[in-house]
């Protein structure tokens, strides 16, 4: 795809919405962040390569009284569709800028690669090299060796929802049932093992809530649970206890709802792979209900309904 | 805050095995407790006085119980707090009867169970806010599901008593299994004479509206206000033309429909009416057999018809009504014979059960009330009746006694050899079982007047030979193996649950046992009542009952809807849910889950959208706040921080 196709359709766009949101040019090389564009001449600004880590859409129930442009990759657009199931955003409201991709960066894999040195310069090659200066050396790194867990098994490297899509679709190469073979491989260990596992990633949680923060899924931001005095579920102590308990009520209010767009694992100043748990408990209820977030438009959340009997829960059954 | 905490001794039941005296000065060492002491009977009136006292004397605001079930004696304790000037949610139960002293024999760990229940309890106590309830109108009208004896029973008697009645029956007659019956036991009554003017009183009542071949299709609402879809399923005849003529049924070429009243005995009309004394009077299109809907053409009944009733292009129909209290008098069914293959039931066309066999004995039957084999129509001269056909059977699940089956077929034998002078009886039984007033002077005049061959044993398989059936068995008190070549064999099929039967109860929301049957408030002392306050039980519903006690229960359901509907007003449960518009985020993920329809969207003055709870339509089950995220709908007298508050005082300890 080529930049500018995407800089003419966000013109086009711009003229029907309140703000496009893309891409812009972050603090170092190294980073992007988001570029709300509200007049023609601040689409030259914004960019479109592998360092366009975040999910934009992240933006979009808190901008409901707005008509919004957003771009997205094929993991974001889950989340669009997830909004749409919970009723979080208007289908009408929203244009979709697609963009079919081949993965993404993590800074973290980047900077490890290249001892955290001070970057002056990246540039990216069709073939997935990315060539790094560093303190007047030049690095060549290949993509899939620094892209985020979550690319490496990606199902949907094209937007499952759009009015417009950049580029020639892709189809993804990567098996399903590698999705979560981790996860599989994880629940071969003993219930302690898994237990002390956790115990030692979440004593390192400072419960900065850049996780919660990042989630677009998280929806009670200001009244969050973890946060309020009524109901008082976490008290503010700095222990173990209460960082798991933070992280369990994070994990099960997404529950069927997380679309494992690996935001929240992706900001973690502690390197917590917390988006783990979500994927767990996603694969539980993909088993058990069938269902996948952000997949299907016409599809409703198994959380969201009540019935007296489930074709897999026997319990009222005689 | 001043906690007062009574420690129950209910008499040995609690300080059998809990040292209560223990449990008081633990008690009294928890901070907020100011008073603690015990008592022998709390719940006794000289039990409620100290209370009173020592809320006055002690000046305590808040009061906890350590007895019994919350099931038991929350609301006599509720009372007696508010009488003496408490809001009556200043109170909390511990359960140390059931949950400690009835289910641990250690007295050591009793009794340190026993003490942490208490802490529990004082814990949420000091959590709890009052709560008011505010008052409501009664509509003043009665559903009754089930027109079998005990529905019709229950309908009467709440008509009687100047109640509006809907009353809803499945089938295309009132008149239940009763009605199928030849003769009742002990007395040897004609079933449909005694039960006849009933059906007809049940027609002409002007305070009953009967929705024949109908069935509940919703159920909204509480007690004093429920809002009842009805789907009058079609019967493609018009029933304010119908007149009950039975032309149709004359004249309908298709003569092979199944006879569900009948239990299949003989084949049907496609067009029918189920039988003489049916209420209503009125034919119904069985369109599985009939040919204007199999074949696309046919019309006789059409043509047939005096008043042009007739109306092949019927669908179903829903109607609402509105009513404040429910009667459940659906009844019963019976095992598929096929599930016991060993009798060969539903394979063998003379092994049958017994209410095929009532229908053979009944003048107004198939057969005009003449005994014949169903195979050849020739008379049987030997007939073995099998009881506990599987009944009290843990193997297919039935462990329980259907209650009536010794005593029909020793009224069948008896009819048997009325009919059939020359023919010989035997009854295979494990027990028999004859409690009821004049009936063990009937199973013996069965034996001793009658001659009926009564074998102690199971019979281990029926089979076929020749034209008759061997009847294979064990005689247990003489110890010897048996075989009886019959030739007709009636099975004593065990009483089951309807196979829709927990479907209805979700519908209602009350409780069924693994069986099926629905679970009284009380075995002992509530014995009609449900746990959801404004649905009672009648009939066989409840467990497998004959017919007196089916018509005294639904005369007793009717009673409970009566003293129900004495007063005017009705007082709502506070304890519902509820949204604090702060912290609502607006996803309205508890407007999709709540299972009641009792919650929707709201838009306040600032444009924000926040969820709303329907006060009245709230049944506090607490589903919304396990779903709300934000902990912003919380169930009052059960809200998060109170639970929390119970948590903690356990996990702290």
């Amino acid at each position: 795809m080529s930049i500018e196709a995407l800089k003419e359709t966000i013109g086009k766009v711009l003229k029907d919405v309140d703000v496009v949101i893309a891409y812009k040019e972050g603090f170092d090389a190294l980073h992007s962040t988001p570029h709300f564009i509200t007049s023609p001449e601040q689409i030259d600004k914004m960019i479109w390569n592998p360092l366009c880590v975040h999910n934009l859409t992240t933006y979009l129930p808190s901008m409901k009284n707005k008509k919004v442009g957003v771009v997205v990759k094929g993991c974001d657009s889950r989340t669009i569709i997830q909004f749409i199931q919970e009723g979080l955003i208007e289908r009408g409201k929203v244009v979709v800028i697609g963009i079919p991709c081949k993965g993404v960066i993590s800074v973290a894999k980047v900077l490890k690669a290249i001892d955290h040195k001070p970057i002056e310069n990246i540039s990216f090659s069709d073939n997935g090299d990315i060539t790094i200066t560093s303190e007047g050396e030049k690095k060549v790194l290949s993509l899939n060796d620094v892209s985020p867990d979550k690319c490496t098994t990606c199902q949907y490297p094209t937007p499952l929802i759009y009015d417009h899509l950049i580029g020639e679709e892709i189809k993804t190469e990567k098996p399903a049932e590698s999705v979560y073979g981790d996860i599989r491989e994880f629940e071969k260990l003993s219930l302690e093992e898994r237990l002390k596992y956790w115990q030692g990633e979440f004593d390192r949680c400072i419960r900065c809530y850049a996780c919660r923060n990042a989630c677009p899924m998280c929806v009670c931001q200001d009244s969050c649970i973890a946060e309020t005095r009524d109901p008082h579920w976490i008290s503010q102590r700095l222990n173990l206890t209460e960082k798991f308990m933070f992280h369990m009520i994070h994990a099960l209010h997404l529950a069927g709802r997380c679309v494992e767009c690996g935001e929240c694992e992706r900001v973690c100043p502690m390197g917590i792979p917390v988006n783990k748990l979500k994927r767990k408990i996603n694969l539980d209820m993909k088993e058990l209900f069938d269902y996948e977030p952000g997949v299907k438009l016409d599809e409703k959340p198994p959380m969201f309904v009540f019935n007296v009997e489930e074709a897999k829960i026997k319990e009222h059954k005689i | 805050m001043r906690v007062g905490v009574f420690i129950c001794h209910c008499g040995n039941n609690i300080a059998g095995t809990v040292d209560v005296a223990k449990v008081a000065e633990e008690t009294r060492k928890i901070p907020g407790v100011a008073y603690a002491t015990t008592y022998m009977y709390t719940c006794s009136e000289p039990g409620q006085e100290e209370i009173k006292e020592a809320i006055k004397r002690e000046k305590l605001d808040r009061i906890v119980v350590a007895a019994c079930s919350p099931r038991m004696h929350e609301l006599t304790f509720r009372r007696t707090i508010e009488k003496a000037g408490l809001n009556r949610y200043f109170f909390e139960m511990a359960n140390i009867r059931e949950h400690v002293s009835w289910i641990g024999e250690n007295r050591e760990l009793n009794t340190k169970k026993a003490i942490e229940a208490v802490r529990m309890a004082v814990a949420k106590v000091m959590q709890n806010k009052p709560l008011y309830s505010s008052s409501f109108k009664i509509n003043k009208r009665v559903l009754v599901i089930g027109g079998g004896v005990a529905g019709m029973q229950a309908a009467l008697d709440c008509a009687d008593g100047g109640l509006e009645v809907v009353l809803v029956e499945k089938s295309p007659s009132v008149g239940g299994m009763m009605a199928r019956l030849d003769k009742t036991f002990p007395t040897v009554d004609c079933s449909i004479c005694i039960l006849g003017p009933k059906m007809v009183d049940v027609a002409q009542h002007e305070k009953i509206k009967l929705y024949a071949f109908s069935e509940i299709e919703d159920i909204k609402g509480y007690v004093g206000n429920y809002q009842i879809k009805i789907k009058k399923k079609a019967t493609y005849v018009d029933w304010s033309k119908c007149t009950g003529c039975g032309a149709c049924m004359e004249k309908c070429p298709s003569k092979n429909a199944y006879d569900a009243f009948n239990f299949g005995v003989a084949p049907t009309r496609a067009i029918n009416i189920p039988f003489p004394q049916a209420i209503p009077k009125k034919a119904k299109i069985d369109p599985k057999y009939c040919r204007q809907f199999t074949k696309g053409k046919c019309g006789v009944c059409a043509k047939i018809c005096p008043t042009k009733a007739i109306n092949y292009e019927m669908v179903d129909e829903i109607v609402t009504e509105e009513v404040g209290a429910i009667i459940v008098a659906t009844g019963y069914s019976l095992i598929d014979m096929e599930k016991l293959p060993e009798y060969g039931g539903g394979k063998y066309p003379d092994v049958i059960s017994g209410i095929q066999y009532e229908r053979l004995l009944n003048a107004s039957g198939p057969t005009a009330g003449h005994i014949v084999r169903p195979s050849d129509h020739e008379e049987p001269k030997t007939i073995v009746f099998v009881s506990c056909a599987g009944s009290r059977d843990k193997s297919i699940g039935i462990p329980y006694c259907s209650n009536f089956c010794c005593m029909y077929i020793a009224k069948q034998a008896i009819l048997t050899k009325d009919h059939i002078p020359d023919s010989q009886s035997y009854v295979f039984y494990m027990d028999i079982r004859s409690p009821g007033k004049g009936y063990d002077e009937f199973t013996r005049r069965a034996q001793e007047e009658y001659g009926v061959h009564y074998i102690r044993g199971r019979v281990s398989r029926i089979y076929p030979k020749g034209k008759k059936m061997v009847v294979r068995g064990a005689d247990t008190l003489l110890g010897t193996q048996v075989e009886i070549e019959a030739d007709l064999v009636v099975l004593g099929t065990a009483v089951v649950a309807n196979s829709d039967a927990a479907h209805m109860a979700e519908k209602l929301h009350i409780s069924y046992d693994t069986s099926g049957f629905y679970v009284e408030s009380h075995p002992k002392l509530r014995p009609v009542e449900t746990n959801t306050s404004g649905v009672f039980l009648a009939g066989a519903c409840q467990g497998p009952k004959d017919i007196p006690a089916s018509v005294g229960q639904g005369s007793a359901a009717a009673s409970k809807v009566q003293a129900l509907f004495s007063k005017d007003m009705l007082e709502s449960d506070p304890a519902i849910a509820r949204v604090n518009i702060n912290t609502c985020v607006g996803c309205l993920k508890c407007v999709s889950t709540c299972p009641f329809q009792a919650i929707k969207d709201k838009e306040l003055k600032d444009g924000r959208v926040v969820a709303d709870v329907i006060e009245t339509v709230c049944a506090g089950c607490g589903v919304c706040t396990s779903t709300c995220p934000c902990g912003a709908i919380q169930l009052q007298h059960f809200t998060d921080n109170q639970l929390l508050a119970e948590v903690n005082a356990l996990c702290q300890m």
